[in-house]
């Protein structure tokens, strides 16, 4: 088996003193940093870009790896306490987690986070080292047409399977959607809605949009409330989730993994579409829908379990191809260049220590991530009994940091109070923010891909269909469709999206 | 709208006040530069290789000018944000900026409106490096040589994909249409690294990329490099004719350069200068140059001024041709 005896080389390399002491540090980093709502992997990286100078490539590369999936366990650790998503990726754990954080369920939520992403670590870990060269066959296949049918058979699943106020979760997307075409229109340069700001010509950024929305709004919200100051449940309950909430989770965990375990390999925001498409599946098979947004455990454990997947699978093209998946990604590249290693192809048959030697190392950085934080939670939690005349302030000023930290942009803290607002009003007219963020990470993937596909068939609309793996992704979006629209199952529709009374 | 107004108007009285005090005191002060660290504006997102480039160099300066060289990426616009906020900086030699053949030469080119004037708004430093740029085809398409793509473009309609609309790479393909006389479509990504995805994958079977980015796939055989776009060969890949072997005059790369505001003191500029030499003088730094396949020309700053006239000169009828423009 060579498979077995490539992981052995791997195991061999990063279980060295030296590697492990830096596994250790880029775990411990990125939670830190994932715990600060807003400063993110990428300005983290790039600030410790030039200090791995002086490090062997393999221990550089294991550290950077190590803040990488470290802040995304730490980044669900305040989604769940603050509600302040602390990674893209973990703005769905908010929705749940935070209200089981009300609840007195803090604990729980932030072990099964833990234990849902060690769990989709351990796996994914696996899977790149199995399929590492498969898959990357698979993602290579996806031309602009396939995202196309992709996109839409995602926003198709997620409006369409809500009801109630379907209508407000419709308005909500597509304003979304407007968000996102906010910049420059990427095929001719033209400006959109930017107002004429050039510090907005590449878009509104995420991570302003998100911690808006979900963040300032929920500041705002508590600070109007005297009487129901939530933010700082004080008891957080036990930690170590019962017999029955393991049982709730396997599902989730496991149906979590593959799907993220599936979308991390596609470039674009892998991570954050994998979390999305998590909730809503397990929204739709859930027994009692009503549950999710009123702390479902389900809503937790998948999107995490989802989410970590997606950032262990996202090396595969990089590992394989020496193509990014993501800023962070793009950031790794760079630190294999400086270390003279050029990315690509080739990187796995002559530098099979270094290759082999990352991927054994995720394992063991999970492994270490689930150690530290299981006791560490004890300390996140301690947060929550900080009175908030001094938290709040403390929040805002973290995450403004990170927002401007991201590219140095005065007018992302801008948009930070505008969208603070913005998800205020929204929260007040009972408007969820979760669909306006799928719409806004959506709509401008769907117009590039929608719009190269048609450049590259000369126009001709039929090469969505001609292709069989977009044929597939539409036929499957129609099917969704008219399952919905079926009068017996639509009495069993559910509710998706709209998980309202804030 | 307000706020941005009265910091520009802010900035500008600071930056008449220094000058005014540079005027009075001329050079004390100058002497001890620099007393403080150093800010290297990056008009890119980290990751990318005017970033790399921009990392190494700013490590090895510290060392050199006794300062840390503290490097801030501010990208968006394709890099004008960056250049626009070193254009408005004071002009000590604090805030300086990695300039690129898109923030001195195409950008102030394209766009309509000017946030910056590449010529009356910076002080130029050193001109650091050059870096090909590399047409590469599908391994499938029917063509081994430029001649016998140009041919095929002929006979059948294709398409290039590029890292955007108006970077380097576009332009260098719109030179190579022109030249050569051929309609090929343009496919722009946002980025080098979508557009080599969709060139392995067979989506697009051409591309115009940078020799670093490109050449890991070049090597392994997923890429067939036709032609480097420097005048002469790469000594990384001296298999690859140059594409002004077949198109004569053919002649495009992507470069980094360190500029300073317009007002810098000279006795500033030539320290910086001097800083910027002796690190890319170092084996080390010449050695990671080598791995992006970056050629060192570390010049000084009347080098740099002419060589920014002449890429102006250069690309100015390239963007008129290929009807490029941007608000």
């Amino acid at each position: 088996m060579e498979f077995l005896s490539n992981l052995a080389l791997g195991f061999s390399v990063a279980s060295s003193l030296e590697n492990l002491t830096f596994c250790l540090i880029g775990v411990l980093l990125g939670t830190l940093i994932g715990v600060l709502p807003g400063i993110g992997a990428t300005a983290t990286i790039a600030m410790l870009l030039p200090i791995t100078f002086q490090l062997e490539p393999v221990s550089s590369l294991i550290m950077l790896a190590g803040i990488y999936y470290g802040a995304q366990y730490g980044g669900s650790t305040t989604a769940i306490l603050i509600n302040m998503p602390g990674e893209s990726s973990s703005a769905v754990t908010a929705i749940d987690g935070y209200q089981m954080a009300r609840k007195g369920r803090a604990g729980i939520a932030l072990a099964v986070a833990a234990i849902g992403s060690f769990f989709a670590g351990t796996v994914s870990t696996f899977l790149v080292a199995l399929f590492a060269p498969l898959l990357t066959t698979v993602a290579l296949k996806f031309g602009s047409a396939e995202y196309f049918s992709l996109m839409v058979l995602g926003l198709i699943m997620s409006v369409a399977l809500a009801h109630g106020s379907v209508l407000k979760a419709l308005a909500m997307v597509v304003l979304g959607l407007l968000l996102g075409m906010v910049g420059s229109d990427i095929y001719d340069g033209t400006p959109r809605f930017t107002m004429g700001i050039t510090a907005y010509a590449d878009g509104l950024n995420f991570v302003a949009v998100a911690v808006g929305v979900f963040g300032i709004a929920e500041i705002l919200r508590n600070l109007e409330d005297e009487h129901d100051r939530q933010v700082l449940t004080s008891h957080v309950g036990r930690l170590w989730p019962t017999r029955e909430d393991f049982r709730a989770i396997v599902g989730p965990v496991l149906r979590g993994t593959g799907l993220g375990s599936v979308l991390g390999i596609l470039p674009g925001g892998g991570a954050i579409l994998a979390s999305f498409a998590s909730y809503t599946v397990e929204k739709k098979l859930s027994k009692n829908p009503g549950e999710f947004g009123h702390g479902a455990i389900a809503g937790v454990a998948g999107p995490e379990s989802a989410n970590n997947a997606g950032a262990q699978t996202s090396f595969i093209p990089l590992l394989t191809l020496g193509i990014p998946a993501n800023p962070v990604m793009a950031l790794m590249i760079g630190a294999m260049i400086i270390q003279g290693i050029v990315p690509g192809p080739n990187v796995a048959s002559e530098q099979p220590g270094l290759f082999w030697g990352i991927i054994a190392s995720m394992w063991i950085g999970n492994l270490m991530l689930v150690v530290l934080n299981l006791p560490l939670i004890g300390l996140w939690v301690k947060l929550l009994k900080v009175p908030y005349f001094i938290l709040f302030p403390i929040i805002m000023a973290m995450c403004s940091i990170g927002v401007y930290s991201v590219a140095s942009n005065t007018w992302d803290l801008y948009a930070v109070a505008f969208f603070g607002l913005l998800g205020y009003v929204m929260g007040k007219l009972r408007f969820e923010p979760a669909p306006l963020l799928l719409g806004f990470v959506l709509g401008p993937l769907l117009e590039e891909h929608l719009r190269r596909a048609l450049i590259l068939s000369r126009g001709d609309a039929a090469t969505f269909i001609n292709r069989p793996i977009s044929l597939t992704l539409l036929l499957l979006a129609v099917g969704v469709l008219v399952l919905v629209f079926l009068p017996a199952i639509r009495k069993s529709r559910d509710e998706v999206f709209t998980e309202s009374e804030g | 709208m307000t706020a941005d107004f009265t910091r520009r108007a802010m900035l500008a009285t600071t930056a008449a006040l220094t000058m005014t005090l540079a005027l009075t005191h001329a050079s004390p002060a100058q002497a001890d530069f620099p007393d403080r660290s150093i800010t290297l504006v990056i008009p890119f997102a980290a990751g990318g290789s005017t970033d790399l480039v921009g990392r190494v160099v700013a490590e090895r300066m510290s060392q050199d000018l006794g300062q840390q060289v503290i490097v801030q990426n501010v990208g968006g616009a394709g890099g004008s944000l960056g250049a626009t906020q070193v254009a408005e900086a004071e002009p000590d030699g604090y805030t300086i900026l990695m300039g690129t053949v898109a923030t001195h030469a195409l950008n102030p080119l394209i766009l309509k409106q000017k946030p910056y004037d590449p010529v009356a708004d910076f002080a130029p430093v050193s001109l650091l490096v050059l870096v090909p740029n590399v047409l590469a085809v599908h391994p499938d398409v029917p063509a081994d040589t430029v001649q016998e793509l140009i041919d095929l473009a002929k006979a059948e309609p294709l398409a290039y994909a590029s890292s955007g609309n108006g970077t380097p790479l576009h332009l260098s393909g719109e030179l190579f249409k022109s030249m050569a006389g051929v309609d090929i479509t343009h496919i722009p990504y946002k980025g080098s690294g979508p557009a080599l995805t969709d060139v392995l994958g067979k989506q697009v079977p051409i591309i115009f990329d940078n020799l670093p980015s490109a050449s890991g796939h070049v090597s392994s055989g997923k890429l067939k490099a036709l032609g480097v776009t420097t005048a002469e060969r790469s000594p990384a890949f001296p298999d690859v004719p140059a594409i002004g072997e077949t198109l004569p005059g053919y002649e495009t790369y992507s470069w980094n350069a360190l500029f300073a505001p317009a007002g810098t003191p000279p006795e500033v500029v030539t320290r910086l200068a001097d800083a910027a030499k002796a690190a890319m003088a170092d084996p080390k730094v010449a050695e990671q140059m080598a791995t992006f396949s970056a050629t060192i020309v570390a010049s000084d700053p009347a080098a740099l001024a002419e060589h920014v006239a002449a890429e102006m000169a250069k690309w100015e009828p390239v963007v008129k041709g290929a009807n490029v423009s941007m608000d």
